[in-house]
């Protein structure tokens, strides 16, 4: 067995996501007359069978791990990012309703957070997310929550569009990440300052604002979970892309399965970012559209690094009028 | 041979009396828009709309500006600059002003407020940007448009208003008439040089200014010396010897044609073939680019900057200098009317280089080299003052990039910026003139 | 008549109308104001200024180049992209052949479309970012400007979204943009692909006869 990690995986998936229908019709009372011979065209306990035909797999006559790997795709798979996603969705309209979003009242003098590359790179990656996401959902979803709305020919249409664009941003996903990160890892290292933070829960459950530097720890969180993930992404997808690359049917499979979780994580956490980023903190957006955030905010959210600008700035007044 | 600071803090202090100097304008407020848009009218041809319908909003001649570079301010925008001229274009002359006229809103009195700092304060109509523009834009001609139009609408600023109705009126500049001239010529003779003064035929009409006379009185000496040492058929005219010209700087059309006017009848009069410009960089293209459409036809002689003429002489061998600049590290700054305006690039260097110093280049240098800051009328602009000093910051940290001992120019205007800016920020390198110094490499 | 008839039909009509039109209409309305003469005495001419003028603005000016890289990454690979895919994206190819008679040329493998049309995204989505996130375009930008980044966008989307050639309705939705596209493009800043060329002759000449390197 060349690829016993694909089980694993599907392994995986299976006690984390049990299947639906566990109760299908037993079968170890009654012996099937036909399970010797199709014992053997699985492969199972024959050689592999024999063709001319000269091709990757092509001695394959049924895939033995379709099955799992449908009930994978359509029972778990979908059924359990639905709930994550609603899941996700419902927390955080939970939380806005209950404790509302942070606000801090503005001093009215501005600082500097994200330089203009910082910004079009970061909404370069957001929007190109966010065509992939809705690409990629009707892709996985579809089926489910498009076709019973548009009917076939619609749908017809609606999959090949998604399919070709979202084969096209695929890419542009990669460009704009590794851009990305080579940009802002710097200040997504984890330090000790995080720990505590996250121990705080950032202060959600109340005490004020734990100090943060210029990412508090959550942030960070996020930054990580994008760099991981949005590689888990990116490889498989490329496999997926260009299935060439790869030997045989199992890599594949495995892509499938590794796009489909890591995605789906993703999105769920792109919803916690997004709530965050607008509703949840206020004036969090403006430093990302404008550069620009308020001093009050700044000392409120990333106490740490406002406190180093106002050294930075410090330093530097005092050199000028040495140096005059 | 260095300027006098006190007497230059003197002068720096009558400039910022200017403004209570200046009389009240008569165009009354109800008219200004109108009298804008006459002149907008009047000066859009196919250039200038080709530029304002080129424009794809990129923002990179922004890059360009010393006053953008140096604040971030989108205020200082060069295109933004010119907005009521392209809505002006849009709304009543370009090819679907039906359209436009619903949709975009007029030019309101208050808009003109807000673009006179904007065209004055905050531009020197370098044309830096012109030259940054990937669509070709050409801002600053249409800067100048701007300032014609406000001019027309009687928004120039108070100081430099002051200076150009001193001109219009009394045809004098910070009150140098030909009284003071002959004084300056005087101290000169006294001093044993030969000053030819209105000669009655000549090959050459030198002109100076109106700084040369009250603050660089070397650069005037030097230009006799030069001028006889050449031993050319030349001559100062008592009625026709400033070279500075406040009705273009302010933008006042009037003012500017018989600023002009005056040279060119008097150079007619003596037979010159040449008038040279002293190192008075507005006036050179008031002369050799402007003067002729302002008299309406070519005119029959040359326009030359002394530092272009100079630098002939040199190139063609017919003067050779001293090398008394050997073992000095000097760079030189192209004087935006004179270089990217004029084209006058070679030869100041051709001069430097015969001078046998080290000469090393801005990082920013010949057409792309960033403004002093005190360029079209901005040193008599009072509250212009915060903004040239920006320029000069970033002048002084380029020099200093160069390990450059001083600083040369040819020009008077930003002379004064540097010497300004020096004095502001006690800053140890000389700014010197090209002038002055092939005057102390003359050949004895 | 029917959607599909009408967008290949009578819209495609009247948009080559409108697009030739307009544009030789805002050409001759430029012209038409005449030039001021100018009478000073040139020191080099004036038509070897505006020929190079034509030209070097193509690279960015000395020392600029390090302030505008994002500009010079988007807007090169944005427009070099988009002609790319207009003039040799196979499908235009057999279009232009079909449509407008031209004799067919030899288009660009699938592959080189893709990667393309990838690096046209890009540059435009810079471009765009660039307008919306730098204060300095974010202050001279019209509406207009924007809608003509998105409207190009929206083009070059779905006419990769039509990229499977199965489904008549995504090629319909590619056409009608491009009719949209085409019948805005006169009245727009869009018509800065041929008014460069007059601005950058005027220019041109006008430094060209001071005998300053344009
Ligand atoms: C050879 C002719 C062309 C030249 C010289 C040219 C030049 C330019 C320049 C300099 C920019 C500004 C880039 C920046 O922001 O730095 C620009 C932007 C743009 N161009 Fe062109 N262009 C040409 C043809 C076209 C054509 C045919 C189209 C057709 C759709 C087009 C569409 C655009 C768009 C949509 C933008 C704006 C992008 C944005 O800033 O949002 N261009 N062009
Ligand atoms: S650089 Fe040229 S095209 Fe770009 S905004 Fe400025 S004037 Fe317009
Ligand atoms: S002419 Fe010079 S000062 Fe004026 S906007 Fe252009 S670069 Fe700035």
């Amino acid at each position: 067995m060349r690829h016993w990690w694909v089980w694993v995986w599907l392994c995986l998936g299976a006690t984390l996501f049990p299947p639906v229908h566990a109760a299908g019709p037993s079968t170890d009372k009654v012996l099937n007359p036909g399970a010797e011979l199709w014992n053997e065209v699985r492969g199972r306990q024959a050689a592999p069978a024999t063709t001319q035909v000269q091709g990757r797999d092509s001695q394959v006559l049924v895939n033995e791990w379709g099955e799992h790997f449908r009930d994978y795709r359509r029972q778990r798979f979908v059924r359990y990012s639905g709930y994550l996603l609603a899941g996700v969705v419902s927390l955080l309209l939970l939380y806005h309703l209950l404790h509302g979003g942070l606000e801090v009242t503005e001093s009215g003098r501005k600082v500097l957070r994200f330089e203009l590359t910082e910004r079009i790179v970061h909404w370069l990656l957001a929007g190109v997310f966010l065509l992939l996401t809705v690409t990629g959902v009707v892709l996985a979803f579809g089926r489910f929550v498009v076709l019973p709305w548009s009917g076939p020919e619609v749908f017809a249409v609606i999959a090949s569009a998604s399919k070709e664009g979202h084969n096209l941003f695929g890419p542009l996903f990669i460009v704009a990440l590794l851009w990305f990160f080579v940009l802002f890892v710097g200040r997504n290292l984890p330090r000790l300052v995080d720990i505590y933070w996250l121990i705080r829960a950032g202060g959600m459950l109340g005490g004020g604002h734990p100090a943060a530097g210029f990412f508090n720890g959550g942030e960070k969180i996020w930054f990580w979970i994008l760099t991981i993930g949005g590689l888990a992404v990116s490889t498989s997808g490329v496999v997926l892309d260009f299935p060439a690359l790869v030997e045989g049917r199992n890599p594949l499979v495995l892509a499938l399965v590794v796009h489909g979780i890591a995605a789906v994580v993703l999105i769920a956490a792109s919803f916690g970012h997004m709530y965050l980023g607008t509703l949840g903190v206020k004036g969090s957006l403006e430093g990302m559209k404008s550069g620009l955030v308020d001093e009050a905010w700044a000392h409120a959210h990333h106490v740490l690094w406002y406190e180093e600008l106002n050294r930075k700035a410090q330093a530097e007044s005092s050199a000028r009028e040495q140096g005059q | 041979m260095a300027v006098d600071m006190n007497v230059f803090r003197g002068f720096l202090q009558q400039v910022r009396q200017l403004p209570a100097m200046a009389q009240p304008t008569e165009c009354p407020d109800t008219e200004r828009v109108a009298a804008v848009k006459a002149v907008f009218k009047e000066r859009i041809d196919a250039g200038v709309a080709s530029h304002l319908e080129a424009c794809v909003h990129c923002g990179i001649c922004a890059e360009a500006c010393h006053f953008f570079v140096q604040t971030g301010d989108p205020q200082f925008t060069p295109i933004h600059k010119l907005e009521p001229l392209r809505r002006f274009y849009r709304r009543e002359k370009g090819p679907f002003a039906w359209l436009y006229r619903l949709i975009e809103r007029d030019i309101e009195e208050t808009d003109l407020e807000q673009w006179q700092r904007l065209v004055y304060d905050s531009c020197t109509e370098c044309g830096r940007c012109s030259f940054a523009c990937p669509q070709g834009v050409d801002i600053a001609h249409m800067v100048v448009i701007m300032r014609r139009a406000l001019a027309n609408a009687g928004l120039i600023p108070a100081g430099l208003r002051a200076v150009e109705q001193e001109q219009g009126s009394q045809g004098t500049v910070f009150g140098v008439g030909p009284k003071q001239l002959m004084a300056a010529v005087e101290a000169l003779r006294v001093r044993g040089y030969e000053v030819p003064v209105d000669k009655d035929k000549a090959d050459v009409l030198v002109l100076t200014a109106t700084t040369d006379i009250l603050l660089f009185h070397d650069a005037m000496e030097s230009t006799v010396r030069i001028m006889n040492h050449l031993g050319v058929d030349w001559t100062i005219h008592t009625c026709a010897f400033e070279g500075a010209n406040f009705g273009m700087l302010s933008g006042y059309e009037k003012v500017q044609k018989a600023a002009s006017e005056r040279i060119i009848r008097e150079a007619i009069r003596c037979g010159a073939k040449v008038v040279i410009i002293p190192e008075c960089g507005h006036a050179y293209p008031a002369m050799r680019w402007e003067g002729a459409n302002e008299h309406g036809e070519p005119l029959p002689f040359e326009v030359m900057a002394i530092s272009e003429f100079i630098g002939r002489q040199v190139m063609d061998g017919k003067l050779s200098l001293k090398p008394i600049g050997k073992g000095r590290r000097v760079t030189y700054h192209d004087p935006c009317k004179v270089g990217r305006h004029g084209g006058v690039f070679d030869e100041p260097r051709a001069v430097l280089d015969a001078l046998g110093v080290e000469r090393v280049e801005l990082p920013d240098n010949r057409e792309m080299n960033y403004c002093c800051g005190g360029g079209a009328g901005l040193f008599v602009i009072d509250t212009a003052e915060r903004y040239r000093a920006l320029a000069f910051d970033l002048k002084r940290k380029q020099v200093e990039a160069t390990g450059a001992q001083s600083l040369i120019t040819a020009c008077d205007s930003c002379r004064l910026s540097f010497l300004a800016g020096t004095d502001r920020t006690q800053w140890d390198r000389p700014i010197e003139s090209l002038v002055e110094l092939v005057g102390q490499a003359l050949p004895d | 008549m029917t959607v599909t008839e009408f967008v290949d039909g009578p819209l495609w009509y009247f948009a080559l109308a409108v697009f030739f039109l307009g544009i030789a209409w805002r050409l001759v309305v430029i012209l038409a104001n005449g030039w001021r003469g100018d009478l000073s005495r040139p020191r080099r001419s004036g038509l070897t200024g505006s020929v190079r003028a034509l030209f070097s603005r193509f690279a960015p000016a000395p020392g600029i180049g390090r302030r505008i890289g994002l500009h010079l990454t988007g807007g090169y690979l944005f427009h070099l992209g988009l002609f790319a895919l207009l003039l040799f994206a196979a499908p235009h190819v057999a279009f232009y052949a079909e449509r407008l008679s031209l004799p067919a040329w030899q288009p660009m493998p699938h592959w080189a479309f893709v990667l393309v049309s990838e690096l046209a995204f890009i540059g435009l989505m810079l471009l765009w970012l660039n307008r919306v996130l730098n204060p300095v375009t974010r202050l001279i930008s019209s509406t207009g400007d924007h809608l003509s980044s998105i409207l190009t966008f929206l083009v070059m989307l779905s006419g990769c979204l039509a990229l499977e050639q199965a489904h008549e309705p995504l090629r319909v939705l590619h056409f009608f943009l491009v009719e949209v596209l085409m019948i805005y493009f006169p009245f727009s800043s869009l018509m800065h692909a041929f008014t460069f060329v007059l601005s950058r002759e005027a220019l041109g000449y006008r430094y060209g006869r001071r005998g300053v390197p344009v």
